[in-house]
């Protein structure tokens, strides 16, 4: 993984013994992956961030739970898809992303901007563009299905191994790398289609 | 290698995970069909995007507001945190519970709608035997006080007057009987709560007199006058005989000739002698021709000594039978035995005594 590194082993064992300091401790070394996880699951700054407090308050009240801590990496992000997946459903039934399309709008961290289909090519150094790109990519993230989101996130985004992810994913490498290259492809075709 | 093949490599050539022979291949593919190298390029350029989307910074205040939300969970109520707690199970523990819940929820509606009607009929079937007894009784009672009236009003109706109802249900024991099994029944039974029963034992005692009487009634129908001649069968001769006859005394000096004259006057008037012994004899005759009997037989007795004609008594198998009848019924009945017996039956036995002096 390349977001946040590992706490160590005592900061969890003293979150285990519900030591306030330890857990804020592991807030802050998993904040960032975890807000970012759910932004790029959900679209949404402020569900990501209520998601990501929904998710360190369950670490906090499930850590005791947990038998190994060298696998908490894995455990958290575990706990993040989860919760993850739920909000999705919850938001989905009530038609929380109806109207979502490439040409809406996009909520950044600026507020909301317009959408502009640019080939990022043609400057590819201007901020501008980039958080274009970026949001381009969010919404056409949000128009895959939840799993092949998921991969993306994952892989592509959070930068997870194959094998980390056959252990979150509990699938097999080779099903992980041929579902993920059809949601590669799929995404191409999304944004293909939203900038023709 | 064909496009498809090549394109499905796309993914793991862009990682460069393909074995070098692999990658020449498909390089190869690509000089050869630039459909396939264009495809290429445009995944290239969307994984590139795809990779440059930086990650986005945690709102400010976000450690804060976790804590918030953590103490507000902690005084949230102990029902809410349950509520949640259910949320929180696994799905193996809950769908368990769930079934169980489902079945019991089913084996309830079952119940409720289907088991219920049986239970209270089977509860309607299994009374206690006291409870339907009585109210067979009351209405046993309730149906012979009014068969009581029924009688009376059959007695109390002068021939000339039409027939009612009742008293054609009282002239034909058979239908009556009937009606009394089928479709009188349930009407008794509702007015058995209305009507209070005074005591009923006698009552139901003369009702089961009535019954039988009725019975013995249906199974012998009062025979019309012109059949009188035909005798009487072996039933009647029971039914006869099972009643109390009237008795007369006769004295005579030669009783030879008495016994010969006697069956002669029997015969006279459409009688039978049902037993002959010693000096007892068992008539049967017509009940209308019995007072003209009862003279020609004080004629035929020894003027001077055998004046004398007792007439003991005079009571119907009825009024014997069912001492508790009440008086009046026995005075009506008395007062207008001509009427009685047309009603009830057309044959008087007499028992005759001979006294030889």
């Amino acid at each position: 993984m390349k977001t946040s590194p590992k706490v160590q082993k005592e900061v969890i064992e003293n979150c285990k013994a519900g030591d306030e300091k330890a857990f804020a401790e592991i807030v802050f070394h998993y904040q960032k992956k975890v807000f970012n996880i759910a932004y790029r699951m959900l679209g949404n700054l402020e569900e990501a961030k209520d998601l990501a407090q929904e998710v360190f308050i369950s670490v906090f009240e499930s850590i005791k739970g947990l038998k190994e801590e060298a696998k908490f990496d894995a455990w958290l992000t575990q706990i993040a898809l989860n919760h993850c997946r739920n909000r999705w459903k919850y938001l989905k039934r009530r038609q929380y992303f109806n109207s979502d399309s490439l040409d809406d709008p996009v909520e950044t961290e600026d507020g909301n901007m317009p959408r502009a289909i640019v080939d990022p090519s043609d400057n590819p150094e201007t901020l501008y563009e980039k958080k274009m790109i970026q949001q381009f990519i969010q919404r056409g993230l949000l128009k895959l299905k939840e799993d092949q989101r998921e991969l993306l996130v994952l892989r592509d985004l959070q930068g997870f191994s194959y094998e980390e992810m056959a252990v979150l994913l509990a699938l097999p490498k080779g099903t992980i790398k041929s579902k993920l290259h059809r949601a590669r492809v799929d995404l191409k075709g999304i944004l293909e289609r939203a900038a023709h | 290698m064909d496009c498809e093949k090549v394109r499905d490599r796309f993914s793991s050539l862009w990682e460069k995970e393909l074995t070098p022979s692999e990658e020449k291949i498909v390089r190869e593919h690509f000089s050869s069909c630039p459909e396939c190298q264009k495809e290429f390029e445009r995944f290239e350029k969307t994984m590139g995007w795809l990779r440059s989307v930086g990650e986005v910074e945690v709102p400010e205040g976000f450690l804060p507001e976790l804590y918030k939300k953590m103490e507000e969970r902690k005084r949230a109520p102990l029902g809410e945190k349950t509520r949640g707690r259910w949320f929180g199970f696994p799905l193996s523990l809950k769908l368990p519970v769930q079934a169980v819940a489902m079945v019991a929820i089913v084996f309830l509606v079952l119940y409720f709608t289907k088991m219920m009607p049986m239970e209270v009929t089977r509860l309607k079937d299994a009374q206690p035997p006291s409870f339907p007894l009585s109210e067979e009784k009351k209405s046993e009672q309730v149906w012979s006080q009014k068969e009581m009236e029924k009688e009376r009003r059959v007695l109390e109706t002068p021939p000339e007057t039409p027939r009612s109802k009742d008293v054609d249900l009282a002239k034909a024991p058979v239908p009556r009987e009937e009606k009394f099994e089928g479709a009188y029944v349930p009407p008794v039974k509702a007015e058995a709560k209305k009507v209070e029963t005074p005591s009923s034992r006698t009552e139901i005692m003369a009702y089961q007199q009535i019954e039988s009487k009725e019975a013995a009634g249906a199974k012998a129908p009062p025979p019309g006058p012109g059949k009188i001649e035909k005798g009487l069968t072996a039933k009647e001769k029971s039914v006869v005989a099972s009643k109390p006859p009237q008795e007369i005394i006769l004295r005579v000096s030669d009783r030879e000739k008495m016994i010969f004259k006697l069956q002669e006057l029997v015969k006279q008037f459409g009688g039978e002698m049902v037993t002959t012994e010693e000096n007892m004899f068992l008539a049967s005759l017509p009940t209308d021709s019995l007072s003209e009997f009862k003279k020609e037989l004080v004629e035929l007795s020894t003027p001077t000594q055998a004046d004398k004609v007792i007439a003991k008594k005079q009571v119907t198998g009825k009024l014997k039978a069912a001492p508790g009848v009440k008086k009046e019924e026995v005075d009506e009945k008395s007062k207008e035995p001509a009427k009685l017996a047309a009603d009830q039956e057309s044959r008087t036995v007499v028992r005759i005594l001979l006294i030889q002096e």
